[in-house]
């Protein structure tokens, strides 16, 4: 690898820094806006200055505060669209648009494996007509628009901008981000479509055309946030964040871009967890890393090595008992991420651990944002905690492991080999493991959940989605949009794009504009892509040993592993356990740290495919004879999918292997669960030798009624 | 509990749920399970020739499974039922497991004409072999014709399942450490047909020229005999796959042509009743507490007294035939 300095490129050291507002705080004291770079013990160059490290810009938020960008979308446009409209009332900025999984995963609403994911953990976008209504009455050239999408990402932008179009707004004028940033979808989220190398030209298609187009839009966001959540330290997340950058950078330079003709708009978004310095020291890390990545590009446009961000707090450190206790997580969380000076930020909802947000409590985590901003003297100065000790020892500290960890992936041959060797899913897979033993074994304390539990818990109300109706919404819809298109048009757009997908340089997004404003669906889209590029198959290596050698507390460890013996030798074979999801949720960790852990405590364990229906779920139960089937599940299909697999166990004869389900599952659908013939529904938060215990007695129990 | 001629007649009528259970039946270590699987053993002892056992082996990482995916949907294109029985080796301290290998066989999973059942290697009487012995009558019994069995090639894995199989299939990859040198001899000697694997992208020259040497060596080792035929795949791309599937059942028809496939049935038939007087004895022992106590304490003077292992085993044998 090329050797880093620090090194500032020549003309952007001596630049002068503007001024900033001093302030009186009620003390009286006459406070500067930012200390100078005298008073940080460092002495590091301020904030604007190569490289970056106290904040990106000079004046922070002394001038402008970080934009409150809060994600969301529900089911259908039409309510998205409304949501979207109340919140602009009361002050947001931008909006950010959450999409359902089926359009993730380049499915149309009607299509039969996506029975249990429409306008589920986001809205269902099947054609142009459907972001229109996104859209009503929004001026898409004042407002930015940021769009969490990456496998469909070509259907999406495409809409995106007719609707625009269609509206009489320029694509020129349009201002957001997307986020378009695959890689990390094959380490961790699994939103995938294409395999690796068609998905990477996707990437660059986008940057490409924004790049020609755009000149408003971030092409890509770069996200280290779904590495966070799925357990990847501090230092892993920003080394694998800033390696995928680096990877997007080089492919649009092979592609023949200039490195200022779109770097300037490549930006960031990162996750933000429990540890308040540790998660400051991460932001200024990645910052000082990313210009010292760029360097080797010889950028002349300073904002070319300039570091952006968005970040989000931790949905994974909220808890699902005692929910109010979120409030005060979220809050710290955004105070780590101001304190590190993200330009955007996203606080979650207090009932996220269980559901979608219902309006009130969307407020709340809208008003934490407002309440920092303008009741706190957060915003005052520049890089707050600059130069304390601690902050720049643990600054110093994470720029030196990530850059180990760019290392090693630099040395097997950039992102996009290490990623197709599994080495850092695998990383983060045993991160997770660990940290989930930790947890069980009360090394790391969660309040609530395994130290003060509460004795009783507050009924939320939760936000309920009407999963059926919403698909017959959208079907009808989608037949509309068919009966009334002009059909040749529409065959000729999509043969016209699969040709353009068969050369190596087709000009993708522009030949899915065309077939956007003929009426093509997001599902046609991607179907003709897939034709071409293929569909991409998810193998994970799995692993064993690394959640028990973390797991202090060896007597609750060796009670669960004497009960599987018992089982044992009851039965004449090791309980068997399939652990599988559902549907288009591809969000695997918990169901892989149960799955390392399960094996751990004597379970043959097997891992089901990933987007599977209930039947083939259920084959697969029956082939390889399983006395339990666990169904984790994040996205809230649970209520259409468990059931059908049920029936479907039963139709094939055995009604008797056991459903058992986890992962976030709101109280009041656990009666529905257990009606429908569930066993036992272990929610977010349960300790796993306790469940893998709880489940071996049910087990133990049940052979002996069997046995004669 | 369970009526074993009900269930065998649900496996010929090609019950998955029932052929399932009769496997679990013979993976069971329950003594209770042995008289049931006995019985199993005796419906299903017809040897059946049309069909065909192939064994997938080779280093973790080399792309196994996703080859026999490929294979194995050629194979049900050309009209056959395929069963695939994979030994997983990743058993923990603990004595569990994780089995992932429909994640690598989607596809294949999903064929009615299809039957994979992952089962873990630890924890059976008789051993590995003797389980997938069985097994193999059993798939074989419920009407599928092709059988994979695929285990991870180390130690002494690949010149037993060579005694359970009429073809050795065995899976390479030029680079990462598997060089000529990492397969050993033994290993050679057993094998039919090599797939060098992973021949796409970047790594197209380098298989190339592993395979050329490979190719050369194995005709070196099998002096005038056939040499193991060598080909290049992409489970990948599926490049070479659907010959890959064409040389095999071209190799199969050619041994069913001369006796060598029957003969190499037989001495796999002599072989399991060498193995069964051995597991029966050691069945013996371990279920006859005096037999087992003496088998302890005469270990135990080995160590202890110096005592000579092969006095000490006449006595142990002396033994069982007095009891």
């Amino acid at each position: 690898m090329k050797k880093l300095t620090y090194s500032p490129p020549p003309g952007t050291a001596a630049r002068t820094v503007p001024e900033t507002s001093s302030w009186i705080s009620p003390e009286g004291f006459q406070l500067p806006g930012r200390y100078g770079a005298s008073d940080a013990e460092e002495g590091l160059p301020p904030a604007g200055q190569f490289p970056y490290t106290r904040g990106p810009y000079a004046s922070m938020y002394t001038v402008r505060p970080w934009t409150i960008r809060q994600y969301a979308g529900f089911s259908t446009a039409e309510e998205s669209n409304e949501f979207y409209r109340r919140n602009l009332v009361a002050g947001q900025k931008g909006l950010s648009v959450a999409f359902d999984l089926a359009t993730h995963r380049g499915y149309d609403s009607d299509h039969e494996r996506v029975v249990g994911d429409v306008g589920k953990a986001g809205v269902a976008i099947d054609t142009v007509e459907d972001m229109k209504i996104l859209f009503r009455d929004i001026p898409l050239d004042q407002m930015s628009v940021s769009m969490t999408m990456n496998g469909a990402v070509l259907p999406v932008m495409a809409f995106f901008i007719v609707a625009a179009e269609e509206s009489g707004v320029s694509t020129e004028s349009l201002s957001g981000t997307i986020q378009n940033d695959v890689l990390k979808e094959f380490m961790v989220r699994n939103t995938f479509i294409y395999p690796p190398p068609p998905s990477m030209r996707i990437v660059s298609d986008v940057i490409r055309f924004a790049s020609e187009r755009m000149p408003l839009f971030n092409a890509i966001s770069v996200s280290g946030y779904h590495m966070l959540e799925a357990g990847a330290s501090a230092d892993l997340e920003l080394a694998y964040t800033l390696a995928d950058g680096l990877e997007y950078v080089k492919q649009a330079i092979t592609g023949g871009l200039k490195v200022d003709s779109f770097a300037p708009r490549v930006s960031f978004f990162f996750g933000i967890g429990m540890n308040v310095m540790t998660e400051v020291a991460k932001l200024r890390a990645a910052r000082t890393l990313w210009a010292e990545l760029m360097a080797q590009f010889n950028p002349k446009n300073p904002k070319s090595s300039k570091l952006r961000t968005h970040c989000q707090t931790s949905g994974w450190s909220l808890t699902a008992q005692d929910p109010y206790n979120n409030v005060a997580r979220t809050t710290i969380e955004a105070i780590s991420a101001i304190c590190g000076h993200t330009q955007s930020l996203h606080t979650n909802a207090l009932d996220e651990a269980l559901a979608l947000p219902t309006d009130e409590s969307a407020t709340i985590a809208r008003n934490t944002q407002l309440i920092l901003q303008q009741e706190t003297d957060i915003s005052k100065a520049v890089d707050l905690f600059g130069g304390s000790r601690y902050l720049e020892d643990l600054t110093r500290k994470l720029i030196q492991s990530a850059r180990s960890h760019i290392r090693e992936v630099d040395e097997v041959g950039g992102m996009a080999e290490a990623i197709s060797r599994g080495i850092p899913k695998m990383r983060i897979e045993q991160a997770a493991a660990k940290r989930q033993a930790r947890i069980d074994s009360a090394q790391e304390i969660i309040v609530g959940v395994n130290k003060y539990q509460a004795s009783s818990q507050p009924q939320l109300p939760v936000r309920e989605i009407d999963n059926a109706s919403v698909r017959r919404l959208q079907v009808k819809r989608l037949e509309q949009v068919k009966a009334d298109r002009d059909n040749s048009r529409v065959e000729e757009s999509l043969k016209h794009l699969s040709a353009a997908a068969s050369e190596p340089n087709g000009r993708l997004l522009e030949a899915c504009i065309d077939a956007a404003r003929a009426r093509a669906t997001l599902g046609e889209i991607s179907e003709t892509l897939v034709s071409v590029f293929g569909r991409h198959i998810a193998v994970a290596q799995s692993f064993t040993g690394v959640y028990a050698s973390e797991f202090t507390e060896r007597s609750t460890l060796d009670e669960v592993i004497q009960q599987s013996d018992i089982f044992f030798n009851q039965t004449g074979r090791r309980p068997r356990i399939l652990v599988a999801k559902l549907g288009q949720d591809g969000h695997d960790r918990g169901a892989r740290v149960i799955a390392t852990a399960f094996a751990d405590m004597g379970y043959d364990v097997d891992i089901g495919p990933l987007f599977q229906t209930p039947s083939e779920t259920a084959r697969q139960a029956i082939e390889n004879d399983v006395h339990v089937v666990g169904i984790s599940t994040l996205a809230g299909s649970h209520k259409t999918l468990i059931p059908e697999l049920i029936q479907h166990l039963k139709d094939l004869g055995r009604g008797d292997i056991l459903v058992i389900a986890g992962g976030v599952i709101p109280e009041q659908d656990i009666g529905y669960l257990k009606d429908a013939g569930v066993a036992e529904v272990f929610g977010p938060g349960t300790l796993i030798p306790e469940a893998a215990g709880k489940l071996l007695a049910i087990l133990i129990e049940k052979s002996t009624l069997d046995t004669p | 509990m369970t009526n074993i001629d009900e269930l065998f007649v649900a496996i010929r009528e090609g019950d998955r749920a029932a052929l399932a259970r009769a496997i679990t039946l013979i993976e069971s270590r329950r003594s209770d399970d042995h008289a049931m699987r006995l019985e199993l053993l005796e419906l299903c002892h017809t040897d059946s020739t049309d069909s065909l056992r192939l064994a997938v082996t080779g280093a973790p990482g080399v792309g196994k499974s996703t080859l026999i995916e490929g294979l194995g949907l050629n194979f049900i294109e050309n009209g056959a039922k395929v069963a695939v029985l994979a030994i997983d080796p990743s058993s923990t301290r603990t004595g569990g497991s994780i089995l992932g290998d429909k994640t690598r066989m989607t596809n294949l999973s999903k064929n009615e004409s299809a039957f994979i059942r992952p089962s873990p290697s630890s924890g059976f009487l008789g051993g590995v072999a003797e389980m997938t012995r069985e097994t193999i009558l059993l798939c074989e019994a419920a009407g599928y014709n092709r059988i994979l069995i695929e285990t991870v090639g180390v130690g002494q894995s690949e010149s037993s399942v060579s005694q359970l199989t009429d073809l050795v299939l065995y899976v390479a990859i030029s680079g990462a450490g598997d060089s000529l040198q990492g397969i050993k001899r033994g290993i050679l000697e057993t094998i039919h047909v090599v797939a060098v694997n992973k021949n796409d992208g970047s790594n197209e020259r380098a298989s190339a020229s592993f395979a050329a040497d490979l190719r050369n060596s194995l005709k070196l080792l099998k002096g005038s005999g056939p040499a193991a035929e060598v080909l290049l795949t992409s489970a990948l791309t599926g490049n070479g796959v659907h010959e890959l599937a064409q040389t095999i059942e071209r190799l199969c028809h050619s041994l069913k042509d001369d006796d060598s496939f029957q003969s190499r049935r037989l001495d796999q038939r002599r072989l399991w009743f060498d193995d069964a007087v051995n597991y029966l004895l050691e069945q013996r022992i371990s279920s006859d507490p005096r037999l087992f106590e003496l088998k302890t304490a005469l270990k135990g003077k080995i160590e202890s007294e110096g005592t000579n292992p092969y006095a000490a085993a006449l006595s142990l044998v002396n033994a069982i035939l007095g009891s």
